[in-house]
């Protein structure tokens, strides 16, 4: 195996893993996914994995030949899709014994897919938001106030995102602006007016992250699996915060 | 539900002179938006956006509406309606400029807060205790009409927080009956509606999925799925 074809097998498969970890796919399924990938090409592939980087070397079999190289993990939006496909990649690779172009090409095919429509995302979360609400005993009215409660709060956060401003002041104003809009119900006297403003902030508690992190502290990987941990823990806290000032104005009446 | 009413008819009651002035402002303003849209016309139109919500906010239910239970949450609100005008000014994120499309549909929901003391007339009602242009729901109207007539680049913000606003609105027609607020909420559908539908057809960049088709198709089911909730729980 020569030296060029192993920095190949390194050159794509550091793609590979910042793209599954970008989408928050949980670090024993990158790890094992590359290291199968590896295999199919001949080829040895150790990961180092944290929050923002992650170390990878590939090696010939023989061990003559390597390639290090530490890698930037880029904030790709979730994706399950990526998930999947990303993962059936690495089986397709191994089970068929695939080429390195032929998997690249694959690769490029899965990554290059059109982008979910922003403005599906946001009434699909609305509607997601207002089914909790249902799911917690909200009635009707409360459901409409939490539907377009967060219309309002995920097109601010999707607004601040695109302008580039920090997550964690997306998310307080986010959960302000929501939480805000769903204390509107307590005006009306709607009997369930409490679980409207409680539900109107579910759509950004970071599910993913957490789930995540966990799986990654039981399969061993401790330092990413708490580096994603702290981070949901964060958002929680700025989620926290958002709804606390509107509990504070209108709970306390401090107006 | 007495309240609410006592509140109206005090507000109305002294604030009349100031209904009049906000009205006149904003009739002269549409008519020069509409035959001479200059830019100083359209910066002084989203400054009055401004100062209806804040009236709203301020006045209406901080100093009229204070007997009324979190009348402190409208208030709120409201300022976040001026705030996102104010966001507007500031960035330029509408034009105010007129496409054409659906112009006709505009100028009706413009007039419509004037039906509003008309209706309540109907009703038997009399001054000060009754419904007026200056009331939240039909200042939202108006802006939304705004929105409608002059729709060529939309300030999402105010019109997201109005949809929000027409949702309160269609639970208080039975709560504090109000029926004329039934006008906002006929109203505000059918331009949630045309709305987002136009922002799907105007969306750029990448290809997207689904498509624009299906994005709209369930844009529309949303529509009438709160129609369809309004009409099961009145009807």
């Amino acid at each position: 195996m020569t030296q060029e074809y192993v920095n190949d097998i390194a050159d794509f498969i550091s793609r590979y893993i910042s793209h599954m970890l970008g989408a928050g796919v949980h670090t024993s399924r990158v790890v094992r996914n590359s290291k199968r990938i590896g295999e199919a090409l001949g080829a040895d592939v150790r990961i180092h994995t944290s929050q923002k980087t992650a170390t990878l070397t590939v090696c010939s079999k023989d061990g003559k030949t390597m390639n290090t190289r530490v890698l930037d993990i880029p904030g790709f939006p979730i994706s399950f899709e990526w998930n999947a496909d990303l993962s059936a990649l690495s089986w397709a690779a191994y089970d068929n014994e695939m080429s390195l172009d032929a998997i690249r090409h694959k690769f490029d095919e899965i990554v290059s897919k059109p982008k979910m429509n922003p403005w599906f995302v946001l009434f699909m979360v609305g509607l997601a938001n207002a089914s909790f609400c249902r799911l917690f005993g909200g009635d009707i009215w409360a459901m409409l106030v939490v539907f377009t409660s967060t219309l309002v709060g995920f097109f601010t956060r999707q607004h601040l995102t695109r302008r580039g401003v920090n997550h964690y002041i997306v998310f307080i104003v986010s959960a302000f602006v929501a939480s805000l809009c769903a204390s509107s119900a307590l005006s009306l006297g709607l009997e369930t007016a409490e679980i409207a403003l409680a539900t109107s902030v579910l759509y950004l508690v970071p599910g993913v992250p957490l789930i995540n992190g966990v799986i990654d502290i039981t399969d061993g990987h401790i330092q990413i699996g708490i580096s994603r941990i702290v981070n949901a823990l964060m958002l929680i806290i700025c989620i926290a915060i958002g709804m606390s000032a509107t509990l504070m104005l209108v709970k306390d009446s401090l107006l | 539900m007495e309240a609410f009413w006592n509140s109206i008819a005090e507000y109305n009651a002294q604030t009349w002179p100031w209904q009049l002035a906000f009205i006149a402002v904003a009739a002269l303003f549409t008519v020069l938006l509409w035959v001479r849209p200059m830019t100083w016309v359209k910066i002084a139109t989203k400054v009055l956006m401004v100062f209806e919500s804040l009236w709203i906010a301020f006045v209406y239910y901080m100093k009229f509406g204070e007997g009324r239970e979190y009348s402190s949450v409208m208030t709120i609100f409201w300022c976040l309606v001026a705030a996102a005008w104010i966001y507007d000014l500031v960035t330029h994120y509408s034009s105010f400029q007129k496409s054409g499309k659906y112009r006709p549909w505009g100028v009706i929901m413009i007039l419509l807060p004037l039906v509003y003391p008309v209706i309540s007339l109907l009703r038997g009602m009399s001054f000060p205790q009754m419904t007026t242009p200056m009331l939240p729901s039909a200042v939202a109207l108006y802006m939304l009409g705004m929105l409608m007539a002059f729709n060529r680049k939309v300030n999402f913000f105010a019109f997201i927080f109005i949809v929000h606003w027409a949702v309160i609105a269609i639970s208080k027609i039975v709560l504090f009956n109000i029926p004329e607020d039934s006008l906002l909420a006929f109203a505000c559908l059918p331009a949630m509606f045309i709305f987002f539908k136009e922002a799907v057809d105007n969306s750029t960049g990448d290809e997207s999925k689904p498509s624009k088709t299906a994005v709209k198709a369930l844009i529309l089911a949303v529509t009438v799925l709160i129609g369809a909730c309004m009409v099961i729980e009145y009807v």
